[in-house]
Order: structure tokens, then sequence, then C-alpha cells
């Protein structure tokens, strides 16, 4: 069940939040707005966490995880850690990696079982990744981009990548992951997938400027109409219907 | 807020002082001041630099393998915060710097423990060979000791009168 948001009157969500099955985690801004939409989807599942990394609020893209763990990338500051460490449940691992490639949301994609990275990833790095998060590492690129973590998003039922993905790519990325892939877009035509939206198995938040197809798009690749089969009418016409003028 | 240590001397870098320099490779250097950073851009090596730790953890000046060094490491999974652990942690570290500095002072009296015999000798040594540098060869001659002996001047009145005229 997708919802349309915007952090601070921009779309690209993905940049600002980072949504798995365990947890959530959102930027600290200057209204509370973005962060209640968030707790009216989720709160009573997992804890939503509002962080900030490095003094930073491009959580998203400077954060991976899935809910076996978080990695960090080396500026996150020790107050940060603890605050994070404190904050998600037990069984998430929080990490915080040494590595030259400190934006760890573009360069690693990943869910429960499988992740993708950027090419020029260190060995320890990779090895951490497979440690803590516990996952099947691929080095590969998307529609020739090194930036897996931005052209990918990627759930356990589902995923969405680069539209100008060739249809051999798309097989070869979709038998890797073992999940179901569609070449598209969001937020009106940005190719940016995961700046622009954020998923996990149950539900996805993307910027208000998706269209109307872009999230029933969305919706089916990544099967969250299934989610809720007495909502279905209502949503569909959520997602179909824009406005009423 | 995190207190670094400067990349050529390894002291303390404060809140507030210091430059950080990050190259092209993304590796950062820390700096505690403008004569550390200034060395840098000379490219000197710092374990070749007197004044350094890192020269006198190399030239067995400093203590170098300690366990008391291995509680002071960066750590990148962290524990969740505990109260109990929090207020243990604290008085550990009090005991520990005390601890280190105790060895330290240890290894420093180790190291100059031949220092006040060896001074001594050396001492003797150049007052027998060296001594003519200081006295006159004709005191010898007219006493064996090394020191100056108090000699009873007699002083006669006239002497005494003519030096006041010379005093004016």
């Amino acid at each position: 069940m997708a919802t349309r948001l915007q952090f601070e009157n921009s779309c690209e969500v993905g940049v600002f939040s980072k949504l798995t099955n365990a947890y959530c985690l959102v930027a600290i801004g200057g209204s509370e707005n973005f962060y209640s939409i968030f707790e009216d989807e989720l709160a009573g599942a997992i804890p939503v966490v509002k962080t900030s990394i490095g003094g930073t609020r491009i959580i998203g893209r400077l954060c991976a995880g899935n809910k076996n763990g978080l990695l960090l990338p080396h500026t996150t500051t020790d107050q940060e850690l603890q605050h994070l460490r404190n904050s998600l449940p037990d069984q998430v691992v929080v990490q915080r990696i040494d590595e030259r490639l400190s934006a760890l949301g573009n360069c690693i994609s990943c869910n429960d079982h499988v992740a993708l990275t950027h090419p020029d990833l260190d060995k320890e790095t990779e090895e951490m990744i497979a440690d803590v998060l516990g996952v099947e590492v691929f080095r590969q690129t998307v529609a020739g981009n090194i930036l897996v973590g931005s052209y990918c998003a990627f759930s356990n039922r589902g995923g969405l990548v680069h539209p100008h993905t060739s249809i051999e790519d798309l097989d070869e990325l979709s038998t890797l992951l073992q999940v179901p892939l569609v070449a598209g877009t969001v937020n009106r035509g940005s190719e940016v997938i995961s700046a622009g939206m954020t998923v996990n198995d149950w539900t996805a938040f993307c910027g208000s400027d998706t269209t109307a197809t872009e999230l029933s798009v969305i919706e089916s690749v990544f099967k969250l109409r299934e989610a809720q089969p007495t909502d279905i009418v209502q949503d569909m016409r959520k997602s179909l219907i824009d406005s009423y003028l | 807020m995190r207190l670094e240590k400067c990349w050529f001397c390894s002291s303390t870098i404060y809140p507030g002082h210091g430059i950080q320099f990050v190259r092209n490779d993304a590796k950062i250097f820390r700096f505690c001041r403008s004569k550390c950073h200034k060395n840098f851009k000379m490219k000197r090596n710092p374990r070749k630099v007197k004044w350094t730790k890192a020269y006198r953890r190399l030239h067995g000046k400093d203590m170098t393998q300690d366990l008391t060094f291995e509680f002071e490491r960066k750590r990148n999974r962290p524990e969740r915060y505990d109260r109990n652990l929090a207020e243990t942690t604290l008085k550990a570290i009090k005991k520990i710097t005390k601890v280190r500095v105790e060895r330290e002072a240890k290894h420093h009296a180790l190291r100059m423990k031949g220092k006040k015999a060896k001074d001594h000798k050396e001492a003797v040594k150049e007052l027998e060979q060296s001594i003519h540098l200081v006295k006159a060869p004709a005191v010898f001659q007219q006493d064996p000791t090394l020191t100056l002996p108090k000699m009873q001047v007699k002083v006669s009145q006239k002497q005494s009168e003519e030096n006041n005229a010379m005093e004016e």
C-alpha cells in the first residue's frame, strides 16, 4: 500500500528516510509532518527512529540496512551511533564501517537475503556486509551505473530498477536476486528510484510527484495490494485517481 | 564531539583547534596545530622527527606495548546504553590512566637506570684528565690537594694604609 509524501517540499523521500522490515529511520525535519506520516503507517509494527548521520539529514543515502543489521559510514558520530543502538531492537546489529565510499545508501542495495554492491567496494567492506546484514553479496552495475544503491530498490517480494535497463540485464538481475524486477520510474519520470521512494515488504513511500501510473506499477511489482485485500477497492481508487478536478 | 589524535605528533586535538586535511583518496589527516601541519606539508616523516610520539615509540624512548593501550580503541559496534556499565567505565578510565602513568614512569626509570653511576664515573675521569684546563701548573707544585688551602696572610699596618690610598 503505497503512500505519497514530501519532506519539506522535496519529493525525494528515499533520501531522507530508510525503511526496512524491522525498523524505519527518518530524518529530523523542521516540522513533524514527515515523521508523523511514517508513524501513522508503521507505529505499531516497527520502531520509527528520528536520527541524523554525521550531522546531516540525508540518512537514506548514507546508510544501508535490512532486518538483520544497519551499516553506517565512518562520518557517523559516536553519539548518533549510540542513539541508534539504543533505539533499534537488539536483533539489529549496528555497525560503523571505514570505507572510502561513505555514501553506503548509494553503493549498497539490499533486501533480507541478497545485496547488490558498487563494484569498487573494498573486500573488507564486502565481508562486513555479508556478516552484518546476513546476505549474499553481488558486485553488479545497473543500466551501466555503478551506484546500484540509487538506481534500484528492491524488497523481498519485488524490485524496481532504472528505466534504461536492458531486458537481458533485467533477466540477469532477476535471477541473481530471485525476485521479479521491473524497469520503471518514480516521481514523474525520475530515474533515481531509490532516492525517490523507500519500500519494505508491506508498505512503500513515494514522493508526491509520483503519477498514478507509476504508483500502480510500484504497487503491483512490490505486491503491496495483496497486503490488505479488503481495502483493495479504496486503494486502487486512490492510486488511479489523482484528484477529482 | 570526539577527541582525535594529531596525525603528526599524536597529541589530542581539542574542539576548536587544528586543521583537518582530506586527501583525494578520502584519507583524513588531522593536525593539532600549524607546526604539525607545516611539517606535514614539507613531507617530513614523523618517525624521523625527534619530538613526535611516533619517533619516541619507535626508538624505545616511550612505552610501546602495554595492556593499558588496548583499552583506548575506536569501537564500531556499540552496546546498548547501561547506566551501571557507564559508571564502571568512568571509574575504570581513571584507574587505567593512573596505571599507565605509573608504568610509563617505571619505563623511564628503567631507561635512566645506570645514568647516575655513569655520570659520576665520567666526572671523576674528567677531573683527573682535564684539571689542567681549570688550574695553573704552579699550584700543583705548591699543594698536592686540588682545592685551594686556606692561607693565613699577615697584614701589616703599613700595607693596609697603602691599600687605602690605592683604593681612592
